[in-house]
């Protein structure tokens, strides 16, 4: 919304942008990112969600027009700019202890303590990436900071990595700049948090776990590069708690999810690096936000339709308001990924299926009611002037989902079967799943090939004496 | 708190990036809405029709001339397309003859 009020404003409009009571602290920090610090909002006071016809009508007429009036009439008091440390400036110096404290006390930390970075350390970093340290990927909202190699290798040795987690690391900045992600979205109240897809020999050359406990922290270059995320997130992006990132209950990062490739092969199933569009052995980082979901625990069967209903089932329960992704709203972006450990993968292979079946499957069985769907939206959530009909009617969605007028006619939850996205990862002797319950333009996938320096082979030995 | 010997020395870098937005003018504020068109943008969540609707009542209230353009004629300003929708503005605003917004709802 805020976005929408810069745009009119540098246009020439003065704007009011209405404001529930709790997001006053997001807009004000998001507005300087804007470059507009003192952008007006009018105050909603509470939350619009919860209330009666008659308080709603009390606090628009004796709160909110007042607030209005002011905001398109007065001219709001300038906010100068801020005076920071510069890219490279050394910010505090003593003992670890004392630098923590720094880092935390500037809300530098993530409340654990980091290593701190030195110059040693950062150029450890520098050395394993052919670009330069001044090198900007992109520039990152709500924050509006360069998103330099530099900071990717300081933020890498805070979290605890290895200088040679380094290439990955530079792979998903180059994601988290790419505009189809959609970071400046990373604050909204779901609190969804990314998940790390890797791909490719680093895999195996780096160590990540991809077995039992796939998700677990406790391997060093799966956790401490799911942490590298949420820091340059807070750091660089500019997402803080209780200020930009408005998650209402949010999570812990993610670790790295790597793919068993040893049993894709052996399956004859394509990696998740071949669907983003890259080549069979191409190293690869792909990024999604997933505001929740669940394990599924032992898909017994010996034949995929022994299966696949069970997965089916499990992938429309775990997507639940997710399907406003679906609409016109989302423009269709929800893609619901669903992580299978390796003897599932296999039953399910050795039956002849491919991949591209499973997601058919998953399409023509995960589908709901019309009314059930609609009343998700419409009346439960936040949605109040809208209807299937409508959106296919004008052309905004695929027809499938408004074939009769029939409430009990069956929908999908997403446009394509292509859409699923499958992994195969975890326990290797074990028939579990996992759905992730996507957040569609609010971190939709993207993926990047991991450049590696050139001499890459000899640095990686070096690093491993 | 005191640094054990064993504690270290270390000079720390900062781990942000330079910002790369300065601070920009805000559009002129009008000097009353009476006679002037006021444009409303909606992300198309929280109950931003009713509200709308309210503002009008409140504002009609205040300034009888007031005119306004529903968020109907816009489109929603968030979702899968919001730059393409945002960058459309400027220009429906001069068709339309705008000349303040009201932009929700951030809840």
């Amino acid at each position: 919304m805020l976005r929408a009020s810069a745009v009119c404003e540098a246009a020439g409009y003065p704007t009011s942008s209405l404001t529930c009571e709790g997001f006053l602290r997001q807009a004000a920090a998001t507005s300087i990112g804007l470059g507009m610090a003192n952008i007006p909002v009018a105050l909603v006071p509470g939350h619009i969600g919860n209330k009666s016809a008659e308080q709603l009508r009390r606090d628009i007429l004796e709160v909110t027009t007042r607030a209005v009036i002011d905001n398109l009439t007065v001219t709001p008091a300038t906010k100068g700019d801020t005076s920071e440390p510069g890219a490279r400036d050394i910010v505090v110096t003593g003992g670890f202890k004392e630098v923590n404290r720094y880092f935390y006390e500037h809300e530098y930390s993530d409340g654990l303590p980091i290593v701190p970075p030195t110059r040693d350390d950062i150029e450890a970093f520098l050395r394993f990436t052919n670009r330069g340290a001044d090198e900007v990927l992109g520039v990152l909202l709500p924050d509006k900071r360069a998103a330099t190699v530099w900071s990717i290798a300081v933020n890498g040795v805070m979290a605890g990595c290895k200088p040679e987690y380094m290439p990955i690391l530079v792979a998903l900045i180059e994601a988290m700049c790419d505009p189809e992600y959609g970071v400046e979205h990373s604050g909204n109240t779901p609190g969804a948090d990314t998940l790390i897809i890797l791909n490719g020999p680093i895999i195996k050359e780096l160590g990540f776990n991809y077995t039992q406990g796939a998700l677990r922290d406790g391997i060093m270059a799966n956790t401490a590069i799911g942490r590298f995320w949420r820091l340059y997130l807070r750091n660089v992006a500019g997402f803080l708690p209780h200020k930009t990132d408005k998650a209402t209950f949010g999570n812990t990062w993610r670790v790295v999810l790597a793919e068993n490739e040893d049993v894709l092969k052996e399956i004859g199933w394509e990696p998740n690096s071949v669907e983003m569009g890259f080549a069979a052995g191409d190293n690869t980082v792909t990024i999604a936000r997933y505001t929740g979901g669940g394990a599924l625990s032992s898909v017994s069967g010996s034949t995929p339709e022994q299966m696949l209903p069970y997965l089916a089932d499990s992938v429309l329960r775990f997507n639940n308001w997710q399907i406003t992704f679906t609409t016109s709203h989302g423009n269709g972006m929800l893609r619901p990924l669903v992580v299978v450990s390796p003897i599932i993968a296999e039953t399910i292979a050795r039956a002849g299926w491919s991949k591209a079946q499973v997601k058919r499957y998953l399409y023509e069985h995960a589908r709901l009611p019309a009314w059930e769907f609609e009343r998700q939206l419409r009346d439960w959530n936040i949605r109040g002037v809208w209807d299937l009909k409508d959106d296919v009617t004008a052309g905004r969605i695929p027809k499938v989902f408004y074939e009769s007028d029939d409430p009990n006619r069956l929908v999908p939850i997403v446009w394509e079967p292509e859409d699923y996205m499958i992994a195969v990862s975890g326990d290797p002797l074990r028939n579990n799943a996992y759905v992730f319950a996507h957040n569609g333009f609010l971190g939709y996938p993207v993926g990047k090939k991991i450049e590696l320096p050139k001499n890459w082979n000899k640095l990686l030995a070096n690093a491993n004496v | 708190m005191s640094n054990p010997p064993n504690d270290g020395y270390y000079e720390a870098y900062w781990p942000r990036g330079a910002r790369q937005q300065r601070t920009r003018p805000l559009a002129p504020r009008l000097k009353s809405l009476e006679g002037k068109t006021v444009a409303q943008l909606w992300d198309f969540l929280f109950k931003g029709d009713q509200v709308f609707a309210l503002l009008e009542e409140g504002l009609k209230k205040n300034f009888p001339g007031v005119r306004f353009v529903s968020w109907r004629e816009f489109g929603s300003t968030h979702g899968g397309e919001e730059k393409d929708a945002l960058a459309a503005l400027p220009q429906r605003f001069k068709e339309l003859g705008v000349d303040a917004v009201i932009s929700g709802m951030a809840c």
